[in-house]
């Protein structure tokens, strides 16, 4: 058994020897996930708010890709669990102690994240040339006009008169997704960069799993967000 | 798993400590700074939230009249030193906000979680050092925008601490339109900081604990302030959500909370109390922990019922999740849901009576040692049931129908928070100077200031039950109003008088505390006699805490334990077997 | 230095691939002329099962202790009675 008094001679990867056993990963890990409950409870907010005022709406909610684009964001969704498929390489790279696919891989989660990101950026910026905005519709723009002209629209029934909540939950939603995305794509920059200075090993690759464990998180919350918001 | 063979060199203690001063004491990644940094933080807020009240006790006491020394508030606050309706609601409103938000929650979680946890659980310091750090320093602005808030145009925040939509989302309501985003804006940051710091303390006390300090053998303190954190963790995300939320109402035109196209003010209040019942446990169970700890010091007997002092802390978290309609029962909710919150509130009385009783048998037939921290200790249990008693009528839907908003809901609400928690947090400072600071606080002026504290404490929260069962409203601005609360203009102004009077009282703590530092007598490692792990290691302890990492034989609270003979307790990192003269039988359990 | 045991990977490109299938599946569920209700409660499955393939094999759920899973399943009921309890509100 190791000597545990040199901390970096042992396995990083195992929970620290001279301790009580906890919840038996180490440390970094277990404060990941536990402040991924927090997110948790963050999203549950926001989400339950849209789930609840939807509910409570008595005039109705607009049909699927009545007003967003579902196929752009399909292909959107995609992308992002195309990059937590390049994370869990990355992690699986980095396990096995291969540099090369590590530090490639983790770039690839870079760009295909920041990618998501650029897309949802273009998609709000279409849907505020359409006339959606936080506050419900732009009077005068295309939204506003075909709700207040009451017939169907885009395959769907007439849109509600009223966007407001609409807005407002979307936005919030998916902004604030974003938002957590955008960190994580910073954050992914700072690994990489470790990553290239070959800070991470096959004994110690604590930061790329932890960073993973995040960025898979972000998928999954999009994943909820994605069928309630786009497709429901 | 465990190696209980050879002690581990602290990786921390192996490098030459050469920090620099501000490494050393401003930006501080050693978990004890951190908590003494949180402390001066939080002191000076309890301060301010003081003084908030010594506004609003005025009104009160003397409506309309100048307020003495008042005319060095500005015209938009008190012109002739009057305290304007608005400025009356915004203290009010910061009274609360700053209390629970800026001085109760950081004294007992930045505080004592950052302090406590690894010096009890026999860690060198948090798991996470430097977002130990980054806590503390997320907090500061958000400290600071709170301040700022009352120096801008309309004023600071004044739609209560509970900020109801709609009045608090649209600003032609009250008139506040910077104010409340500030208010907004700062919760949010100090959200962040909570969420880290929970993060933290969780993940030190599961990984953390040395070897030996099994789950239960923690001291209930950290057991209060594990719970507590989880709360944290899990309540403050909703609020800042609910916040969030609340400031796209105000700016960017969103329609959560306003009916006008949709919004819903009852899912203000439904996200805030779901946040705001769990807050309030957050701000009694680490008071209930550390109050554990001293009467079981000042008793010299352990605690009476250690593991259902446990279990009755995990019911209290648990149960604290499903009682938030409690706050709500006159908001025209769904009365089939309001039933049950009846019910479950009912219920969680039952842990927290079992804590009661189990402090009155750990008392019982002690040698009670009169130290400060005891008495402060014996005010909390006193005080809090006190307090709990008057949720019992609250928690009756159609008593608290007449009673919602009257003073009654202050009489309790003080009576648990600062009865209650204030005593505790009083006690624990008092209990643990001498690890921060190396000295003792002088125990004739922390006795008279325990006394003056108590009487006039009594005097002004005491009354307020009968104000509230006649009718006396809460936030309000000017009682002579209302023909049927003039009479009750003598009991205004008894409350006032003492109030004042329990303010004054305070400087004989602060002058305590600010002069024990630097002349108070030097304090041995463990003056107390005290059997917790932070009293093995020098007062205060050095960077890493200890040469080598403890371990740990013994049950918390081990006093007049039969196995030592010199001294009436046995430390919890006392082996059995290393007391000369014992036979080798009886291992520690 | 200890050597490290060289684990088997789990097959990542299959999980993706099944992630890609039930996306598929969903936006062709969500414009079926079928009864909103029915809609509803298939995209609800689809999106939970496509929840817990991330959780348990991206994030290793699946192989972690028992006691992790348990701290990390214990908040989510709170998350549900929020919401449901106050779904009864308006309704």
């Amino acid at each position: 058994m190791a000597h545990a008094s040199h901390a970096l001679d042992r396995d990083m990867m195992l929970p620290p020897a001279e301790a009580e056993t906890g919840s038996g990963v180490y440390t970094e890990k277990l404060g990941m996930w536990i402040f991924l409950l927090s997110e948790v409870m963050f999203f549950t907010a926001l989400i339950g708010s849209y789930l609840i005022l939807r509910v409570s709406k008595p005039d109705g909610w607009a049909a699927p890709n009545q007003i967003l684009n579902v196929p752009v964001t399909a292909v959107n969704t995609f992308i992002l669990i195309c990059s937590s498929v390049t994370m869990v390489k990355a992690y699986a790279a980095a396990a096995d102690g291969n540099q090369a696919k590590l530090k490639l891989w983790l770039v690839a989660t870079v760009l295909i994240g920041a990618t998501f990101v650029g897309v949802q950026v273009f998609e709000y910026n279409q849907l505020i040339h359409h006339g959606l905005v936080p506050g419900g519709f732009v009077a005068g723009r295309e939204l506003a006009e075909a709700a207040a002209s009451g017939a169907a629209f885009k395959g769907g029934p007439a849109l509600p008169t009223s966007g407001g909540l609409y807005g407002s939950t979307f936005y919030t939603m998916t902004g604030f997704h974003g938002f957590h995305v955008t960190m994580g794509v910073i954050c992914m920059i700072f690994v990489t960069f470790k990553a290239f200075q070959g800070k991470y090993t096959a004994t110690d690759h604590r930061g790329v799993e932890v960073i993973g464990l995040y960025w898979h998180f972000v998928d999954l919350v999009w994943i909820i967000l994605f069928t309630i918001v786009y497709l429901i | 798993m465990t190696s209980l063979a050879t002690p581990v060199e602290s990786h921390v203690q192996a490098h030459p400590d050469n920090r620099s001063f501000i490494q050393k004491y401003i930006f501080s990644t050693d978990h004890k700074i951190i908590g003494i940094q949180f402390l001066l933080m939080s002191l000076l807020f309890l301060t301010v939230g003081g003084m908030l009240a010594m506004i609003i006790r005025w009104q009160l006491g003397y409506p309309n009249k100048p307020l003495p020394g008042g005319t060095v508030l500005p015209e938009t606050m008190a012109p002739g030193g009057v305290i304007l309706p608005e400025f009356y609601t915004s203290a009010v409103t910061m009274h609360g906000t700053i209390m629970v938000f800026f001085a109760i929650m950081p004294l007992l979680v930045g505080v004592f979680g950052n302090f406590l946890i690894p010096l009890k659980i026999g860690a060198p310091d948090m798991a996470f050092p430097r977002i130990n750090m980054a806590s503390f320093w997320v907090a500061v602005p958000a400290g600071i925008l709170m301040i700022a808030g009352f120096f801008v145009e309309g004023g600071h925040a004044s739609a209560g601490w509970t900020s109801y939509a709609p009045l608090s989302a649209d600003p032609e309501y009250t008139g506040v339109t910077a104010g409340q985003r500030i208010w907004c804006v700062s919760l949010i940051v100090l959200g962040l900081s909570s969420i880290l710091g929970s993060m933290n303390y969780i993940t030190t006390v599961i990984n953390m604990r040395a070897p030996g300090m099994t789950w239960f053998r923690l001291p209930l303190s950290i057991w209060a302030l594990f719970i507590t954190s989880i709360l944290v963790l899990l309540a403050i995300p909703i609020l800042s959500g609910a916040v969030i939320m609340l400031l796209f109402d105000d700016v960017l035109g969103t329609h959560f909370f306003l009916p006008a196209q949709g919004g819903q003010p009852l899912l203000w209040q439904h996200l805030f109390w779901f946040f705001g019942h769990p807050e309030v446990y957050i701000l009694i169970l680490p008071a209930m922990g550390f109050v554990s700890d001293i009467l079981s010091n000042g008793a010299r007997k352990p605690i009476f019922g250690y593991h259902s002092m446990v279990y009755a802390l995990i019911a209290i978290g648990f149960l604290g999740w499903i009682v938030w309609g409690h706050h709500m029962f006159q908001s025209g909710m769904n009365p089939t849901l309001g039933t049950s919150f009846m019910i479950s509130t009912m219920l969680i009385a039952v842990p927290s009576a079992i804590k009661v009783f189990n402090w009155l048998g750990t008392l019982w037939g002690g040698k009670i040692r009169f130290h400060v921290p005891m008495m402060h200790a014996l005010a909390f249990v006193s005080m809090f049931v006190i307090g709990g008693l008057s949720g019992v009528f609250m928690a009756s839907t159609p008593v608290d129908i007449y009673i919602h908003d009257t003073y009654f809901i202050v009489a309790h609400l003080h009576y648990v928070l600062f009865g209650g928690s204030l005593f505790a947090i009083f006690g624990a400072v008092t209990f643990w100077y001498p690890k921060m600071f190396g000295r003792m606080m002088n125990p004739t002026l922390g006795k008279i200031h325990f006394v003056l504290t108590f009487v006039f404490y009594n005097l002004v929260f005491f009354p307020m039950h009968q104000l509230g069962l006649q009718g006396h409203m809460r936030r309000i601005y000017d009682p002579t109003i209302y023909d049927f609360l003039k009479p009750l203009g003598g009991l205004n102004r008894f409350i006032t008088i003492s109030a004042f009077l329990l303010f004054a009282s305070q400087l004989l703590f602060a002058y305590n505390f600010i002069v024990s530092w630097f002349r108070g007598k030097k304090a041995p490692a463990n003056p107390w006699e005290d059997t917790g792990l932070e009293w093995t290691t020098p007062s205060p302890p050095p960077h890493g805490n200890w040469p080598a990492t403890p371990h740990v034989h013994q049950p918390p609270y081990e006093f007049n334990s039969p196995h030592v003979k010199e001294s009436d307790f046995l430390p919890q990192t006392q082996s059995l077997d290393a007391i000369p003269g014992r036979s080798s039988a009886g291992a520690a359990h | 230095m200890e050597h490290v045991a060289h684990k088997k990977h789990p097959n990542y490109m299959a999980v993706f691939g099944g992630l890609f299938a039930l996306t598929v599946l969903e936006l062709g569920v969500a414009f079926l002329p079928w009864s909103k209700v029915a809609i509803v409660l298939m995209l609800i499955f689809l999106a939970v099962w496509k929840a817990l393939m991330v959780a348990l094999y991206f994030m290793h759920l699946r192989w972690e202790t028992n006691r992790l899973r348990l701290m990390i399943i214990a908040p989510l009921p709170l998350a549900a009675i929020l919401v449901v309890a106050v779904i009864q509100e308006f309704r």
